[in-house]
């Protein structure tokens, strides 16, 4: 029987009559990226909210290895390992690099903060800029910070949420590049939510679609992406 | 600035103070700094909130004139020595101020200052109205006694004296002040103002850091309120006034908040308005005004701002041109 590092058990978020999300089954398995693709609005982020805590689950339940953690707060959530970053770059504008990736290290209770912050920075090529201010980050490397905050401590689980949105397509490959490596030497599973439908197919090993709050498509890229009902929600003929 | 930088700066600063002891004389502008510098105490505790929680307050004046307030009504009903006095008086404005601070630090923004402002508002009509308490809108003395510290009062209150305790005192909270800052605390709440998703993310609670802060800033405008009462000997609903709130606010934003020193710059230079241009110009106000739109347009912020990243060569602080998306 596999063993999940994350479950998803009919997870619905309702907002009065509009259904965000409704009975999303999803599995995490050790070292796997799943990717999560789906036009706008189609529930992809309410997941991973749904999921970090961030939203109150209307129905279901979320299993973090082997744990149900549905009604636990946010914190308590990243603190067993489940870790995400945000659709919008969000990193500390004010702080030095190094100064806001080893307080989160500490405030994840990582004995060695600095040595967690030095390889998280290193990992992320972000290491020769510990004592600069976030705000003088270019864009791609905020992007990459804001990968390094979700990153110390260890997780176990990485939701990212448009991790290359805005990035150039060098940067998009190179971040990609990163992530494939990140989950054999890291020994972290990702679920990632990303519109880059190249990278998307590239790097993962599943690949799960959303149409208006409910999964149409699950299964191996090459399988996804041969999916008539696929083709005729989101990809289209260009795909 | 590391720990022995600050103390070194610091001491530097307290000899400067004795130096300006030696080249002024005149006891009218030692009064007028004396006045200054506890204003610019004042002016820190606004700009400590500014700085760390990223909130404006219109209603700061509460704390600064309820320590007057809370003081000269000890110091009549003599429940301890003056001494005592002084620390119960700081001691419960912090705690007022954590609990005005857990309340009020939750609601963003605009409406934050404008609970501030009610706040405030409802002490100075509360302090007006009760005659029986606080002398009503003539307001109180202050029964210091003739000795203060094991010092003579009559001694302490010499234009000489208080000058160097106050400038002191401004000196000593803002180097504590930065060494708070500078610790993990201070990264805490810093994290907090600048992203409170994310801060709660990794895993900050959100709510404690700015009510310290808030506290903490009530605490740096209550030293300003006793050093205030022990200069003047007298407080007065004026001192609970939003306008007062409002004056050194704008001290504030003339100096700048991104540094600790910036709005105790701002109020000396406020100070120098009032007294230089108050002798040639009934409306001085009007012409700090001008200063005032001056500075945030050009400096945003503020002369502090200004001269640090002139120092630094880079852009004025915290005014640094957008980067990406």
């Amino acid at each position: 029987m596999t063993e999940y590092v994350l479950q998803t058990e009919d997870v619905a978020i309702h907002y009065g009559g509009v259904k965000a999300v409704d009975g999303v089954d999803l599995t995490l398995s050790k070292g796997q990226i799943r990717g999560l693709i789906g036009p706008n609005g189609s529930g992809k982020s309410t997941v991973i909210d749904a999921i970090t805590g961030r939203r109150m689950l209307t129905r279901g339940r979320v299993v973090l290895r082997g744990e149900d953690v549905s009604e636990m707060g946010v914190v308590d959530r990243r603190k067993r390992g489940l870790s995400r970053s945000f659709q919008r770059t969000s990193i500390f504008g004010q702080m030095l690099v190094g100064k806001q990736v080893e307080l989160a290290s500490h405030k994840m209770g990582v004995e060695d903060s600095y040595a967690d912050t030095k390889a998280v920075l290193e990992e992320l090529d972000l290491w020769k800029f510990a004592q600069v201010e976030a705000q003088d980050l270019g864009y791609g490397e905020q992007r990459r910070l804001d990968l390094a905050l979700a990153l110390v401590g260890r997780p176990s689980v990485l939701l990212l949420d448009e991790p290359m949105a805005g990035l150039s397509v060098k940067e998009s490959l190179d971040l990609a590049q990163h992530l494939k490596q990140l989950t054999s030497s890291w020994d972290v599973s990702v679920l990632l939510v990303e519109h880059d439908m190249d990278v998307v197919f590239s790097i993962s090993d599943v690949v799960t679609v959303f149409e208006l709050g409910r999964v149409i498509s699950s299964g191996e890229p090459t399988k996804v992406r041969s999916d008539p009902r696929v083709r005729e929600a989101y990809l289209g003929s260009t795909a | 600035m590391t720990f022995y930088r600050s103390l070194l700066v610091s001491i530097i600063a307290l000899l400067l103070g004795l130096a300006v002891l030696n080249f002024v004389t005149s006891s009218t502008l030692l009064s007028l700094f004396t006045q200054a510098i506890i204003y610019a105490v004042f002016a820190l505790g606004i700009g400590v909130l500014l700085k760390q929680n990223g909130m404006v307050s219109f209603g700061h004046a509460l704390y600064f004139g309820s320590a007057g307030y809370l003081l000269g009504i000890m110091l009549q009903l003599q429940w301890a020595s003056a001494e005592a006095l002084i620390f119960y008086t700081l001691f419960i404005i912090t705690l007022v101020g954590l609990l005005f601070g857990l309340i009020i630090v939750r609601v963003p923004g605009v409406a934050f200052g404008m609970l501030t402002l009610a706040i405030g508002q409802m002490f100075y009509l509360t302090a007006s109205r009760a005659r029986g308490f606080t002398g009503g809108a003539d307001g109180m003395n202050i029964d210091w006694p003739s000795t203060l510290f094991g010092f003579s009062v009559s001694q302490i209150l010499k234009p000489s004296v208080i000058f160097m305790i106050s400038w002191t005192t401004l000196i000593v909270v803002i180097f504590l002040v930065s060494c708070l800052l500078r610790s993990r605390f201070g990264a805490i709440t810093e994290a907090v103002r600048d992203n409170e998703e994310r801060a709660r993310f990794i895993g900050i609670s959100t709510l404690l850091p700015r009510a310290a802060i808030y506290s903490l800033s009530a605490l740096i405008s209550g030293v300003a309120g006793v050093l205030s009462a022990l200069n003047t000997g007298f407080v007065s609903p004026e001192n609970l006034h939003w306008s007062l709130s409002g004056m050194t606010l704008m001290m504030v934003v003339v100096g700048g908040f991104k540094v600790l020193w910036g709005p105790a710059l701002g109020a000396v230079v406020y100070f120098m308005f009032k007294d230089i241009l108050g002798d040639y110009a009934t409306h001085w106000m009007t012409i700090f005004g001008v200063v005032l739109i001056a500075v945030i347009v050009f400096s945003p912020t503020g002369i502090a701002g200004a001269i640090v990243g002139w120092m630094s060569g880079k852009p004025s602080v915290g005014n640094k041109p957008a980067q990406g998306h």
